[in-house]
This record gives structure tokens, C-alpha cells and sequence, in this order.
């Protein structure tokens, strides 16, 4: 019997449904969330088009190093960091670059890595 | 047979003109080249490739090599790609084409002459998903005396009826990329054909199937590309089955984790 | 299974998408990540700048404002926005929503997203638009 090549075939794929989770939770921000948060932050902010004390330093500060800023960090840099992630990873084996096998813990390793970043950052800020 | 011979010979003048095609030839007996030829064909509005292919063959060129049989979208044995794109010859009209009509072989699969392909992978990949109803436990030993069928109500039918209509054309996998960038990709129909058996209320082989599209080369090696559903001479929406196929997955591997 | 025996052909080549007009959209959408990466390294970047104090924030504005990283996430809204039209039409045929033995209607299940796209920009707006608290 040549048990083992039939179980190496057959491999169950138990970490893909997490990052297909992942994927598309993130999509779903990357779709309803960004438009907005990158509107507003990336446009508008910056060219000058808030009132004054809108993103004030102390009031970006208050509004980010709460909870709802650490729940908004979630849905607006760690999901959709996944996504991209996912996507890129695809993307890669698409248009044959690198290996999978690599690509996968290179994507989803730096996706890891930003998001615990950007938590880290809004508990510093919460106790600072 | 006249009879067939007399509608593709006799075409209504009002409308007759004359087309060009050209079809990717290969013939492994004479060269292991392939080679474009051309055709100039008389069509009318009712002609269908497939007429088109059947008057090559009958008045222009006899070495040709294609499939057909049923001449109405359900054999699924017409396949070819026309400009690129993967159709069913007896479901494409040369009235709707304007310059250049390219036949080729359907992509994505060995080409074995002219445009006939082995589609001995695509057989494999459905026969790895068990595309049949699977009642091991069944609820009631059979009775001979009272043999009982299995009912079914139009609800449960609705749940999986679109997906009941692939004819195993294979235009699907000559659309898809992932297939064609890695042939273990199960693949759209396959995946298709396991969704569609796990929905019926008379199946009890979704576990015996989820362990094939549970792996990278199941459910997984999917992009949701999408041009699967496009092409489909059916309808089917294999892209959307495949992609339950993904929920119905993460689902199954979720109670396999907590089961240990 | 049977060990397959069936003849393989070697995978496409890496230039694929570019001959069907259907497989350049979908790069286009996979891209859409691309102008997303950049945004949320800028956004990480902020972070940072809000952590160190008001000087380091105002020079994140500034540094935000400057042509190519303006223009840049000017790409990033338009990838957003392209995002959101492929990713909501295929969520109905992902998760169909069935009401009452009902499937819902994909155009309702469509709306409904953009309606959230449109009330979080109001949200934005309520909070960020109004002036100080």
C-alpha cells in the first residue's frame, strides 16, 4: 500500500480556510471602510479641506488610543493588510514569481507582523 | 444523412455570402507542427460553426478532425475556441462575427489532431469528486416488497438545480487560468458537480468529497477569475459553486478542528 | 484515486492575462492591493507620527500632502472604490441570502453594500467634518 503517497496527495488544506477568512472579511473593509478612511485622511486631511481641530494632535490622538481606535485599526490595517496579502500571494503564483510555498509565509508573515504593529502602536499610544 | 447534407448545401440566396476561417491544423502523423488553414465558406444566418466545420469536412477538406453529435448544446462534445475565447460550435453563429473567425483546439488541454483534445485529466478530476448520489447509511433499509424512492420537494430541488445543468463541455477549464497554470486544480466543473451533490437532500457523501476539495488543488487553487460562468453554454455559474464550495470548506475543517 | 495517467501540458506562461481583455480586469483588480499597501504604510507612518507628539503629526500632514504621496492615495481611493464594484457583486454569488425560503435578489444584496460604503462616509463625515467637538 503506498499509504503515504495517497496521504500527500490528499493533504487536508487546514490553513486556508483562515487565510480565505481573513481574505474576505478584509475585503469587505477594504470595500466599505477605505473608500472613506482614505478620503479623509490621505485627501482631504492634508490638503486642507477639515475644519481646523478635526485631526487636531490632540484629537487624532483621543479618537485613535481608545478602544473604538483599536477596534477601527483592526478593521481598517489588519484585515485589509490580509487581504492584500492573500491577494498578492495569488497574484505572485499568477504571474509566476517565486515559489508558493515561500510566498505564503512571506505575505502572510509581514501581513502578521504590520498588524501587530499597528495594535501595538494604539496600545502604546493608550498608556502613554 | 442526405437529409443533413441538404441543409448545410442549401443555403437561401437572399442572404448567402461567403465567410473566411482559419483552423489551427495538427496532424501528428504527417508533422509535429502546427499549421493555420484557411476557408472560405458560403454561410447564411443560420449557420452555425458547426454547420461551418461540417461543410469543411464534407465539401472542402476530409482530413479535418473535430467532435460533435447532438447539434444542440447538450452532448457537450463541440468544443473549441473561436478568437480565444472557449465555445460550443453548435451554439456559435457566424452572423455574429465580422473579420477574422480563429478556430483552435480547447485550450488548456492536449491537443491529440486538428481540434479533437484529451480530455482524459478533466475525467480524472471528476471522478475524484464522487459526481454521483452517495447513501451509504441509508435511513430505511431497502424493501423489496415496498421499494420506496427518494422523495425530494421543489424547494430542495431549487437549492442545487442550476448547478445540475453542466454538460461536461470542459469550456470551463479551457477558460480558467489556475487550471491552466496548474492541471491538479480540480477545477471548475469538478467543484461544480461536488457542490451540487452535497446540496441534494438525497446525499450523505459530502464528507467522502470534502476531503478532495478540501487541499490546494480543490476548492483553494481558485482566483474567482470568473470567466468560467462567462463562457458556460449553461449557465451553470461554476465560479459561485466553486466559491460555496470554499464556505462549505472552512466550515467543514472548523468542525473537524473541534472535533480534534 | 487512481493514479493518473493522463498527459499534463506545461503551465501557462507568466504573460497570460494580457491576451484577453476579461484577464486584464481581473489583474487590475487583483492590483487593486498595490495602492492599498501604500495607504496603510502611510497610515502606519501617521501612527508613529501621533505617538511621538504634535510636531511629528503635523509633519506626517505635511509629508501627506506632498504631490506623489497625494497622488498616490488619490490611486488608492480610485482602487477602493473599483474594489468595492467587483468585491459586492461577487458576494451574493459566494453567500446567497435566503429570507423566508426566499433568495434575496443579487441587486438588493449589491445596493445594501454601497449603502455601507455611503454610511460610513457619513460617519466620517459626523465625526471628522463638523469642526471641534
Amino acid at each position: 500500500m503506498s499509504m503515504n503517497k495517497h496521504d500527500i496527495q490528499h493533504k487536508q488544506a487546514f490553513d486556508e480556510p483562515l487565510w480565505w477568512g481573513l481574505f474576505s472579511a478584509g475585503g469587505v473593509c477594504f470595500a466599505v471602510l477605505l473608500p472613506a478612511v482614505i478620503l479623509f485622511i490621505a485627501v482631504l486631511l492634508p490638503l486642507g479641506l477639515l475644519p481646523a481641530e478635526a485631526l487636531s494632535y490632540e484629537r487624532a490622538s483621543s479618537l485613535l488610543f481608545s478602544v473604538p481606535g483599536f477596534l477601527f485599526v483592526g478593521a481598517a490595517v489588519c484585515l485589509p493588510l490580509f487581504h492584500a496579502a492573500h491577494r498578492l500571494r495569488h497574484g505572485m503564483f499568477d504571474i509566476s514569481v517565486g515559489n508558493d510555498a515561500l510566498n505564503k509565509k512571506l505575505m502572510y508573515g509581514g501581513a502578521a507582523l504590520l498588524s501587530a504593529l499597528a495594535l501595538g502602536l494604539v496600545v502604546a499610544g493608550f498608556f502613554s | 444523412m442526405s437529409t443533413e447534407q441538404i441543409s448545410t448545401n442549401v443555403i437561401s440566396t437572399q442572404s448567402a455570402s461567403t465567410k473566411h476561417i482559419s483552423v489551427k491544423r495538427y496532424l501528428p502523423d504527417n508533422s509535429t507542427e502546427t499549421y493555420w488553414q484557411e476557408y472560405d465558406l458560403p454561410v447564411d444566418d443560420s449557420t452555425s460553426l458547426l454547420d461551418a466545420l461540417n461543410h469543411i469536412k464534407e465539401q472542402l477538406d476530409s482530413t479535418l478532425s473535430y467532435r460533435w453529435s447532438c447539434r444542440m448544446a447538450i452532448c457537450g462534445s463541440c468544443g473549441v475556441m473561436v478568437n480565444g475565447i472557449p465555445k460550443l460550435g453548435c451554439k456559435t453563429f457566424l452572423r455574429d462575427y465580422e473579420g477574422d473567425i480563429r478556430i483552435e483546439p480547447l485550450a488548456h488541454f492536449p491537443v491529440q489532431r486538428d481540434l479533437v483534445v484529451d480530455m482524459e485529466i478533466f475525467l480524472e478530476h471528476l471522478a475524484a469528486v464522487k459526481p454521483y448520489l452517495i447513501d451509504d447509511n441509508p435511513v430505511k433499509p431497502y424493501d423489496p416488497n415496498a421499494p420506496e424512492t427518494y422523495q425530494q420537494t421543489p424547494e430542495q430541488l431549487e437549492r442545487y438545480k442550476q448547478f445540475a445543468n453542466c454538460i461536461n463541455c470542459g469550456l470551463c477549464y479551457s477558460a480558467c487560468p489556475q487550471f491552466g497554470l496548474n492541471p491538479e486544480f480540480l477545477g471548475p466543473a469538478a467543484l461544480t458537480l461536488a457542490h451540487r451533490y452535497n446540496l441534494d437532500s438525497r446525499d450523505n457523501g459530502k464528507k467522502q468529497r470534502m476531503a478532495e476539495l478540501n487541499r490546494h488543488d480543490g476548492v483553494w487553487s481558485c482566483t474567482f477569475v470568473g470567466f468560467c460562468s462567462k463562457v458556460c453554454p449553461k449557465h451553470v455559474d461554476p465560479a459561485a459553486a466553486v466559491n460555496q464550495g470554499k464556505v462549505e470548506a472552512a466550515k467543514h475543517t472548523l468542525i473537524a478542528l473541534f472535533k480534534g | 484515486m487512481n493514479k493518473s495517467t493522463s498527459q499534463r501540458l506545461p503551465p501557462l506562461k507568466r504573460n497570460w492575462w494580457l491576451k484577453h481583455r476579461f484577464f486584464k480586469l481581473y489583474m487590475l483588480r487583483e492590483a487593486t492591493v498595490l495602492p492599498l499597501v501604500f495607504f496603510i504604510l502611510c497610515f502606519l507612518a501617521g501612527m508613529v507620527a501621533l505617538l511621538q507628539g504634535a510636531e511629528s503629526w503635523q509633519g506626517w500632514i505635511a509629508f501627506m500632502g506632498s504631490p506623489i504621496v497625494l497622488l498616490l492615495n488619490l490611486l488608492a481611493l480610485a482602487a477602493s472604490l473599483f474594489h468595492a464594484a467587483t468585491f459586492f457583486v461577487l458576494f451574493p454569488r459566494v453567500m446567497p441570502l435566503r429570507i423566508a425560503g426566499h433568495s434575496l435578489p443579487d441587486k438588493a444584496i449589491v445596493a445594501g453594500q454601497w449603502a455601507g460604503v455611503v454610511a460610513v462616509a457619513l460617519l466620517f463625515f459626523w465625526l471628522l467634518g463638523r469642526g471641534g467637538v
